[in-house]
């Protein structure tokens, strides 16, 4: 394309370096104060090199009720992947396979949805919840990060869906089989891939969130990232703590970045990267 | 195939619908519905019918005027800012160098880490004494900021929190744009004598000006729902000083228990973003383009 300048290059590839490091450095720090006691975060200075692993052990096995709300966080990232998955794959192959009034409308509203703040429907949410015996249960908190994931999956799937060829579902319709059975037995299979990418988009939002645990739950559903934000706060300055479960956390995230590189601009664009 | 009734249809479409009015459309009501009443949370029972009442008072209060400020004042600064930072290193690692796509891909971290962890890395990092920036001003022999106790420092933290945080997904999205403009407009304009800064100006942005408007949209639509960094680094203080938007709504509903103004608050947030993410839609995304873009 252009003349190779490779000093050129190999200083870029300094430069570009230098502002990763960065930017990563308050990540790394973090993930350093994780092996660090809380008191020695307060007494010796964030860069000492006095490492241990007594704020993990605490996390991790002393106080181990912090694993219980690492299983709350997986269980309604699964089970809201799940739901936002299967109903989100079906309203996409309608979208996608059928011409009917109000298509265009339909998928834009979707995407629409998927922009609303949480916070204008987390009043509300909280008040309804309260009045059914939904508040701080797992299917609660499942049902309100669906909220965010269905118009998600959506849209994440349509692209895959419209490239998969007409003519397999076409032979299975004519074999007689039914539009469901043509749906989940022919189509399904060839967007594997699609809904892959989707399903773990969907897991990171989910995974990620905060404002509706923090309202939606107290006790019995409380997602590891609210009791994360305890560390801080109520019973002193846990910071050591905080960073050793913020960093089990972090690891997802960490392969989600690394794995679906190529898919992050389309994921963006399908609404946003907070939940 | 193409033509399929609304009959045929609905069943696939029904299961997401009804998820979508359960915990989408029906919340947004109910939100419109609490906004016409003075409503104590968790007692219904005492529930008084205001009318617009809310709204006028909403109007009235100038904490509410304030966030509204804040909200705007924290858009205004910190997404030029973001915009600038990702626009110049989009346009310096457009290039193939050693360690490109390791780079492409790290920078990103921040954008997808906890919004919980990345409030609590910058309250970590700012603190007086031990924080890491107080104890490297401390070194240099500088005096400690105490960045989280004073209302204008507390602002500047929470947008230079939202900045590391969200530069590197302008540079991507800017970056992605840049790939696509073919490099033969490049050629051919160095041929002509075009000078870097022309190049830039007559081909680089016109034809990045659409990702440009886009990037700027999505992060309008998220800066303005910002809640849970800005929650954990500062709760909204010192006093008020920091107190966004949904803060303040989460404040009157959680902390005054005033869910009929919560609630105003709600759908004056719902209507704007609404209109923004109409917007979006209309001007930048296609169906029939999203719909083909599966490699892109």
């Amino acid at each position: 394309m252009r003349r190779k300048r490779p000093l050129l290059n190999w200083a870029i590839a300094a430069g570009a370096f230098l502002v990763l490091a960065i930017e990563l450095f308050p990540i790394f720090i973090t993930i350093a104060s994780g092996f660090r006691r809380d008191l020695d975060i307060l007494s010796a200075g964030p860069f000492s090199l006095k490492f241990n692993l007594r704020s993990w052990y605490l996390v991790l096995f002393k106080n181990s009720e912090y694993l219980g709300y690492v299983w709350n966080s997986v269980q309604v990232a699964f089970l809201s992947t799940a739901i936002s998955l299967v109903t989100g794959s079906m309203a996409a192959y309608g979208i996608s396979r059928f011409r009917f009034r109000g298509r265009d409308t339909l998928a834009y509203s979707f995407l629409v949805f998927r922009m609303l703040p949480q916070i204008s429907l987390v009043v509300a949410m909280y008040m309804m919840f309260q009045a059914i015996g939904a508040r701080d249960t797992i299917w609660g908190l499942t049902l309100a990060h669906s909220s965010f994931n269905v118009p998600y999956v959506i849209w994440m799937v349509l692209p895959f869906f419209s490239q998969i060829d007409r003519s397999y579902e076409e032979a299975a319709l004519v074999d007689g089989c039914s539009r469901f059975q043509t749906f989940r037995r022919v189509f399904l299979p060839l967007a594997g891939p699609g809904l892959v990418v989707a399903a773990v988009f969907a897991f990171i939002m989910s995974w990620n969130e905060f404002l509706y645990a923090l309202i939606l739950t107290s006790t019995q559903a409380k997602t590891a990232p609210l009791h994360v934000a305890g560390f801080i706060a109520a019973d002193g300055l846990k910071w050591g703590q905080l960073y050793a479960a913020g960093t089990v956390l972090l690891l997802p995230v960490f392969i989600f970045t690394v794995t679906m590189q190529k898919f992050i601009v389309r994921g963006i664009t399908a609404g946003g990267v907070k939940g | 195939m193409e033509g399929g009734s609304a009959r045929t249809v609905l069943p696939f479409l029904a299961p997401a619908l009804a998820v979508v009015f359960a915990v989408l459309i029906f919340p947004a009501l109910y939100s419109l519905y609490a906004s016409f009443f003075d409503w104590p949370l968790n007692d219904a029972s005492a529930r008084e019918f205001v009318g617009l009442g809310n709204y006028l008072k909403l109007f009235q209060d100038p904490e509410f005027w304030n966030s509204l400020k804040l909200q705007l004042g924290f858009i205004v600064i910190a997404l030029p800012i973001e915009l600038v930072l990702g626009f110049g290193a989009a346009l310096l690692l457009n290039r193939e160098f050693p360690g490109a796509g390791v780079v492409r891909t790290l920078i990103l971290l921040p954008v997808f880490m906890l919004p919980v962890l990345s409030g609590f890395t910058w309250r970590y990092m700012l603190q007086p004494d031990y924080g890491p920036i107080n104890w490297i001003i401390g070194a240099l022999g500088g005096k400690q900021v105490l960045w989280l106790n004073s209302p204008t420092l507390a602002y500047t933290a929470v947008i230079m929190q939202d900045v590391w945080r969200m530069w590197p997904f302008m540079f991507m999205l800017l970056y992605a744009g840049l790939t696509t403009i073919p490099a033969e407009m490049y050629e051919a304009a160095e041929i002509d004598g075009a000078s870097w800064g022309q190049r830039l100006r007559l081909i680089t942005l016109p034809m990045l000006k659409p990702t440009i408007v886009t990037a700027l949209l999505l992060r309008l639509i998220d800066a303005l729902r910002i809640f849970s960094e800005v929650f954990t680094m500062t709760e909204g203080g010192p006093g008020s000083s920091t107190l966004l938007f949904s803060l303040y709504t989460h404040r009157q509903a959680f902390s005054f228990f005033k869910v009929g103004l919560a609630s105003a608050m709600s759908i004056f947030l719902l209507i704007v973003s609404v209109a923004i993410a109409v917007l979006i839609v209309r001007k930048n995304m296609r169906l029939e383009e999203m719909e083909k873009g599966a490699d892109s």
